[in-house]
């Protein structure tokens, strides 16, 4: 093939696999289209906003300051004033929901994002070297895999300690492993592509190709498992603080109002009764919300009138 | 199927060695000297020169790592900081009351979550199959400590159907079980709504073959299809997920076991982790990464039993 041939055919393959990425950004405003169609994914997305903006906005919403203590008012029941009562040293229980929402928020959000930069360029290089380094890669996803992860999780807190920043990297660590699972599996379909080979042939690095041109188009599913993945970690923050390995009282954690209300789960109820709803509306929406996202990418399951 | 599952029991002695490489690096992961952090500060230097001793920390890395092992393959797994019990006999107290909580959790949620599943997909689109989507979507929704405190809060605290902490009186079959009811529905509920959900989209899918269609046009009616036909396959996602669903149980039972203060493998390992008891610490999680990768095993070669094309892939 005469050489001008070549680079006619390089460029030709450069175009379709601009066409894909195209196609990637169409994916997902077409996954917007079908959760504003869908009751249950609209259902879904306002709990998640709401749970937002009361994460950003804690102290513009909340009535009161989540630590201010009123002794003389302790278990209160709902009033015009305190709308969900007080708990057992009369702090407003509604403000420290509230605040609540700003510590599941953190965590989720940074552990899910730590958890997808780790394992996605993990998984990626793994699948594009191959050989030693992939054995080497998915002997270590096998292995933190290996343990409950309910296990690993208390046995990495307990010993690193109790802090906000130690829950994020602990629960980054076991979730990684997912992560670098789906990125390994996408780029070894992705890897042998033309457009890849287009991209190696005009002398592009390792580097560059799978920051450039695998890394942009295996995210859909990563995204997805993100997604699903923030309603897991908002539990694990929850569940942590509740056995006393998370976040520290009088931190505003909705783990530990339920941790409080389990001591006074003979006098108070409401003090188990508010976190618990919240916690279960909360992954309601998430669910809701990822069901409707799985729905959208998987094109079987498409609604009737797409 | 020989070969699969030589291949498959092969394959799980690399991970091994890596777990129990992990859970003996646990003591050089504790920040600063392990005896005198496991023993507090109020610890003389005596205590923790012979509590460094009795676990051989006073000897260099790899003769521990040896004796380790070795003690290990002989089913033995140190003892106790505080209490000075073995811990193979402490794990083996606390076993019968996680493995009757986990086994029945994983019997009701599989045998109702195939009904329900089954159920809805065969009155697709109807008022059933909407109040079992809804519920089971509920289900899946409520973390189990969650469960666990507001069933307590509301059967036991309130109601008084039953009994509220412990893990019933010790050869008393009958209080045993009193005391396993509220546990058993706390960690069901979760892995019911994610059966069933699993079960309808199969069996939804197994609706659609032509042979289910060949069936209905000689004439069989729709319920025997759905438990004669499609139940078959209905169950193989089913048992490709018990690996999941043993680590998922087991993670909740820690929760379940500390809410209602039964005796169990999750209590003894999470009280450890506060007692900060490591050599209880390492056996318990020992047990239950063995527990977690064996449930794993048998999952795989069952799933390969049941649908052949496995093997070959």
């Amino acid at each position: 093939m005469p050489k001008n041939k070549v680079l006619i055919e390089i460029s030709h393959r450069w175009d379709s696999y601009k066409i894909k990425s195209r196609l990637q950004i169409k994916k997902i405003t077409q996954v917007i289209k079908v959760i504003r169609r869908e009751p249950r994914g609209l259902i879904g997305a306002s709990i998640i906003g709401i749970i937002l903006l009361c994460a950003l906005f804690s102290p513009l919403i909340a009535p009161f300051d989540p630590n201010e203590q009123d002794i003389a008012n302790r278990f209160s029941v709902p009033s015009s004033e305190h709308l969900l009562g007080t708990d057992y040293i009369g702090r407003d229980i509604l403000s420290r929901l509230i605040y609540g929402a700003r510590a599941a928020a953190i965590v989720s959000i940074c552990s899910v994002g730590i958890a997808v930069m780790i394992g996605v360029p993990l998984g990626a290089i793994a699948a594009y070297n191959g050989g030693i380094v992939d054995y080497v890669v998915i002997l270590i996803f096998d292995v933190i895999r290996s343990f409950p992860s309910v296990i690993m999780i208390l046995v990495l807190a307990a010993i690193f300690g109790p802090s906000l920043l130690n829950i994020i990297l602990i629960l980054a660590f076991t979730s990684f492993p997912a992560y670098g699972r789906v990125a390994r599996a996408q780029t070894l379909c992705m890897k042998e592509e033309e457009s890849i080979l287009a991209a190696k042939s005009l002398g592009a690095t390792t580097g560059r190709i799978l920051l450039h041109h695998i890394t942009p188009n295996i995210l859909s599913p990563i995204i997805v498992l993100a997604g699903m993945d923030l309603a897991v970690m908002i539990m694990w923050e929850s569940a942590l603080s509740f056995l006393g390995l998370g976040l520290q009282p009088p931190a505003a954690s909705w783990g530990i109002m339920l941790k409080q209300g389990y001591t006074y789960i003979e006098t108070a109820p409401l003090m188990i009764i508010w976190p618990a709803i919240v916690l279960i509306i909360t992954m309601l929406g998430c669910s809701l919300f990822a069901e409707v996202l799985r729905i959208a990418l998987n094109p079987k399951e498409r609604l009737p009138n797409e | 199927m020989l070969k699969y599952f030589t291949k498959r029991v092969l394959g799980i002695i690399p991970t091994l060695l890596c777990v129990l490489l992990f859970l003996f690096s646990l003591i050089y992961l504790l920040p600063g000297d392990p005896a005198s952090i496991m023993l507090g500060p109020r610890a003389t230097p005596t205590m923790v020169e012979a509590l460094n001793k009795s676990l051989g920390l006073d000897q260099p890395v790899y003769v521990r790592l040896g004796h380790y092992v070795w003690d290990i393959l002989h089913g033995d797994l140190g003892e106790s900081v505080w209490s000075k019990h073995s811990v193979v006999n402490l794990l083996m107290s606390a076993l019968p009351y996680t493995i009757a909580l986990t086994l029945s959790s994983m019997g009701l949620a599989a045998f109702f979550g195939i009904i329900m599943g089954v159920l809805a997909a065969t009155h697709e689109k109807t008022l059933i199959d909407h109040l079992i989507t809804v519920l089971s979507l509920i289900a899946v929704s409520i973390p189990d400590f969650v469960a666990a405190c507001l069933l307590m809060l509301i059967f036991a605290v309130r109601l008084r159907f039953f009994p509220v902490l412990g893990g019933g009186e010790e050869g008393n079959i009958g209080d045993q079980i009193r005391h396993l009811i509220l546990p058993v529905i706390a960690l069901t509920l979760g892995w019911l709504g994610y059966i069933a959900r699993l079960v309808r989209d199969t069996t939804l899918e197994i609706l659609d073959m032509d042979y289910i269609k060949v069936i209905k046009s000689f004439g069989a009616p729709m319920s025997y299809i759905a438990f004669k036909y499609a139940l078959k396959n209905a169950i193989i996602p089913v048992v490709a997920t018990i690996g999941l669903g043993v680590g998922k149980l087991l993670g909740g039972a820690v929760f379940v076991e500390l809410i209602f203060n039964r005796p169990g493998i999750g209590k003894v390992i999470t009280d450890a982790v506060f007692a900060r008891d490591l050599p209880v610490v390492q056996g318990g999680v020992l047990i239950a990464a063995l527990l977690f990768i064996l449930a794993n095993l048998v999952a795989d070669l069952s799933y390969a039993y049941f649908d052949p094309r496995i093997q070959y892939e």
